[in-house]
């Protein structure tokens, strides 16, 4: 494998997406080609990040609120 | 089939991430507050085709990604689908690693993905188009498989596949706009 075929992988490779033998090629040459290693590992690492910062929490009564509109419109035929 | 009788215990643990996910769809509280409401009585409604025991959670996200779709392209008639433009591999990598000294790369690239402002991660999400923000969403901070977007959008595998690598990229080329504006490159 070469550095152009392991970045056409590059997602598919994070995100768990590709075959365990696939998987076995991409490794062994992130191995032996330190650039490739860390842009993988920075795209890694990237959507990591990505993950941890767009969470955002709920507002605390929202979810009563949301119950109470479900009850409320229960047997009622009309969307809001 | 499930019961409507269970919904609100079954879909109470979702409601949190359902959300945090309508509000980077829709980009503001109130929004996505409505989006989520409209869905969630949708949900119950439809509860009775709900196959008890199978995904829940992408089922959920389908009516919400649905209701969001129907409502924002009614509300602001643009054109549903746009095009990004060719972006090259490891977009951001090779920018920021750039600036690190030699020798030292890795802990400059370390410390450049350190560097990058919380606030801009999200503005950097919220900029993208729909039809590349929703698969984003969906895999990066969702956490969704391949085939269960698919599904949630009720798009090919393949169109799921070259929207979120291409939405991706399109955040790294916004990312480091915004680390630009902000001098991130160092003194």
């Amino acid at each position: 494998m070469n550095c152009h075929e392991a970045h056409a992988q590059l997602y598919t490779f994070i995100d768990g997406e590709t075959t365990a033998i696939r998987r076995l090629r991409i490794r062994w040459h992130l191995h032996r080609c330190p650039p490739c290693g860390d842009g993988f590992r920075f795209e890694e690492r990237l959507k990591a990040r990505v993950r941890q910062i767009c969470r955002d929490e709920m507002p605390p009564e929202l979810a009563n609120r949301l119950m109470t509109f479900i009850r409320e419109h229960d047997s009622d035929g009309s969307v809001g | 089939m499930a019961d409507q009788a269970t919904f609100e215990d079954d879909v109470t643990e979702f409601l949190p991430q359902l959300y945090s996910a309508a509000l980077r769809m829709t980009r503001n509280p109130a929004d996505a507050e409505d989006i989520l409401q409209e869905a969630l009585l949708k949900a119950y409604r439809g509860y009775h085709t709900f196959h008890a025991g199978t995904n829940l959670r992408a089922w959920l996200y389908r009516i919400l990604t649905n209701t969001f779709i129907n409502r924002y392209r009614r509300k602001t008639r643009r054109p549903a689908e746009v095009e990004l433009g060719e972006l090259e591999d490891l977009y951001l990598f090779q920018r920021m690693g750039e600036d690190g000294p030699g020798g030292a790369v890795r802990s400059a690239e370390d410390e450049a993905l350190e560097s990058i402002v919380d606030d801009d991660i999200k503005t950097a999400l919220e900029s993208l188009p729909e039809n590349f923000r929703i698969p984003v969403l969906l895999a990066d901070v969702e956490g969704f498989s391949y085939k269960e977007i698919a599904e949630i959008m009720d798009t090919p595998i393949g169109t799921v596949m070259s929207r979120l690598h291409r939405g991706r990229k399109a955040l790294q080329k916004a990312l480091w706009e915004f680390a630009e504006q902000r001098g991130i490159a160092g003194p």
